[in-house]
């Protein structure tokens, strides 16, 4: 019983970290920016949600309305801070900082305006249970797992199917290239930052939604996200995915064996193991 | 003559004016807490506790006319800053006592308040070494070992032998955790197994499931955050054990959650007479919450004292006002406590959580 409900509780943990791990992928190969502050819009998505739900907003326009902001906040990010320093002609290292310094901010804002209490959604569904055996899940749970995989799903098809996810891929390829067959990299980074900003929005809200909202919660989701984009391939779209999954369900299932203090120290010894035989990734560039 | 009356005249006023001052002296005081950071919740909360007893005081003419100032220093909850805080105020401010909070920063600066002989007062912190840590530091809290030792023993009697420990992997949980492994088996328990969770994370499904596996009668929790999402998770995986764990149970939010329905817990008893609650929250907007309580509690026991040297006319040192407080020895404000070491020995409820409701089951003391 302790195993599969280990088991279940890592794939639902891993959907979500899978989707933070996609929408990074997908800034980091195009733009080549280490987006630290995306961890900013993944916890300002939440506080903005229950703000909305607060306020009576429906659960479901509450979900929206926070992915359609942090699509904005996303775009924004990327027209007045990116684009000004890469028109500066600013290092891979200044960017970094300048991500870092606004996450900071971000965060800051979030603590002195709803306080550093871990808040809850008032949203009493989202506790209630399904149980299928020995199994047992919260809606939210199993909301989270069916919408990341729908959001992997759409990436995908997004990436692959439409004239922009192919223009995104080519910006990605070959930035100078683009350029002159007139892509405009700098419109793509744009929608690039807005699109992967609306999709971290999702576990943004659903993650809080079960285990309550904190304003420095976004930081270790986008460290193990960054891992499995890297282990999984930069740039691979279902190796973020999978490995997030895989890291997730390590983390878990570590627990059968080893005490929990050794279970992320152990998880990801293994990861470094693996990326000094495999460093470019298990899923090679798939795009 | 004239010239005789006109200097009598000013030699009066001079010592009028001295001997005002004198009056109407203002006794500085100092208080290291964190007010930005992580913890600046839980420090805005000692200051405000603080700073309502001093205003109370102040508004009544001070201690025997002695107005009371407070200085108030950001440490952040952490203990270098503290370090350097604490040598600004006794240096340059030269106040004889600090109110202190946090395990962490206490403890650093506690051989610098011996070293200096400055009272620290800390009414926050439970961390065992600070019932030894120095002569010079006053505990109005019983130590979390006082606490864990009268919940073992109450969860031992109520026949639930079989124990599980779940642990906050920090200075703090690792000592509530370490405190349980002595006091648990010392009352008669085994512990079956233990498992620990970072400080600030809310999911504690992967540790509740592996502590469910061993089969306890009581999970004995040493966390600080997160309690409410713990409680709820518990409820949601269908356990059905014991949950036992100390005054940090004692969050309004956990208390009024259905899930945490049949929590036990020791509790420091704090009664604030409900003129004192509404005063409070009419001041500040908020409840009259544990920590505003603990140190308003702490600023009562620190006017006592010096209303007591100011009346006997005794300097106010750190020295003085220590032994002062050790004689005094029993105090009757918010929190009726005896000194009898330098950690308080206070009343100890065992609570339980009912309806919302924190239900008090039975009356004991760390004692």
């Amino acid at each position: 019983m302790l195993a599969v409900q280990l088991l279940v509780n890592g794939f639902v943990t891993g959907c979500a970290l899978g989707v933070v791990a996609i929408s990074f992928s997908l800034i980091y190969a195009t733009t080549k920016i280490f987006h630290v502050a995306h961890a900013g819009i993944y916890t300002l998505a939440g506080y903005l949600a229950w703000t909305f739900v607060s306020h009576g907003v429906p659960d479901i326009a509450a979900l929206l309305l926070a992915i359609a902001l942090g699509a904005l906040g996303g775009a924004a990010i990327q027209q007045f801070l990116y684009a000004p320093l890469e028109r500066r002609k600013a290092t891979h290292l200044v960017v970094l900082i300048a991500s870092l310094g606004l996450l900071a901010v971000m965060q800051n804002i979030i603590a002195a305006v709803y306080s550093a209490n871990i808040l809850q959604f008032p949203v009493p569904w989202g506790s209630r249970m399904v149980a299928a055996g020995s199994i047992r899940l919260t809606w939210t749970q199993l909301l989270t797992a069916v919408l990341s995989l729908a959001a992997y799903a759409g990436t995908m098809w997004f990436a692959h199917r439409t004239i922009l996810g192919k223009r995104i891929r080519a910006v990605a390829s070959n930035p100078f290239l683009a350029e002159i067959t007139r892509l405009q990299p700098q419109a793509v980074y744009i929608y690039v930052l807005a699109i992967a900003s609306a999709i971290v929005c999702l576990p943004g809200v659903l993650v809080p939604l079960d285990l309550g909202l904190q304003p420095y919660g976004g930081i270790t989701p986008l460290l193990t996200a960054t891992i499995a984009m890297i282990a999984g391939g930069v740039g691979s779209i279902s190796g973020a995915f999978a490995l997030s999954v895989l890291i997730a369900e390590l983390q878990n299932l570590s627990l059968l064996v080893i005490p929990g203090e050794w279970s992320i120290g152990i998880t990801f010894f293994i990861f470094v193991i693996f990326m000094l035989f495999r460093p470019t990734g298990l899923f090679t560039k798939a795009r | 003559m004239n010239r005789l009356i006109r200097c009598a005249v000013a030699v009066l006023a001079i010592c009028l004016t001295f001997g005002g001052v004198a009056q109407a002296e203002t006794i500085r005081l100092g208080a290291i807490l964190p007010l930005t950071g992580p913890g600046a919740l839980i420090g805005t909360q000692q200051m405000r506790g603080i700073q309502f007893a001093i205003d109370q005081v102040n508004a009544k003419g001070g201690v025997n006319g002695n107005k009371i100032e407070v200085l108030f220093e950001d440490n952040q909850a952490k203990p270098d800053q503290s370090i350097l805080s604490f040598n600004k105020l006794v240096d340059l401010q030269k106040v004889p006592m600090i109110f202190s909070a946090y395990s962490g920063p206490t403890l650093a600066m506690a051989p610098l308040a011996t070293r200096k002989k400055v009272l620290l007062i800390n009414a926050g912190a439970q961390a065992d070494k600070l019932a030894t840590a120095s002569p010079y530091l006053i505990n109005t809290l019983p130590t979390i070992g006082d606490e864990v030792s009268v919940i073992s023993k109450y969860v031992v009697g109520e026949g639930k032998k079989r124990a599980a420990i779940l642990f906050e992997n920090d200075a703090a949980g690792i000592a509530g955790r370490d405190d349980y492994l002595k006091a648990f088996p010392a009352a008669g328990g085994t512990i079956l197994a233990q498992e620990p969770t970072q400080f600030g994370q809310t999911d504690f499904r992967p540790a509740l499931l592996k502590l469910a596996d061993s089969k306890p009668d009581v999970m004995l929790v040493s966390i600080t955050a997160g309690l409410q999402q713990m409680a709820q998770q518990y409820k949601q995986l269908g356990l059905k054990f014991m949950v036992a764990g100390t005054t940090f149970f004692q969050d309004p939010s956990v208390v009024a959650d259905p899930a945490a329905q049949g929590f036990v817990h020791t509790q420091v008893r704090i009664d604030a007479p409900p003129a004192l609650a509404a005063a409070f929250k009419q001041k500040y907007g908020v409840d009259m919450e544990f920590f505003v309580r603990q140190y308003y509690n702490a600023t009562e026991i620190v006017v006592a004292v010096l209303d007591k040297l100011t009346a006997e006319k005794k300097p106010i040192t750190g020295e003085s006002m220590r032994d002062t407080l050790l004689a005094i020895r029993k105090f009757n404000g918010l929190i009726p406590l005896e000194f009898k070491s330098n950690t308080a020995t206070v009343k100890l409820d065992i609570n339980v959580m009912k309806d919302g409701k924190d239900v008090t089951i039975k009356q004991l003391s760390n004692e």
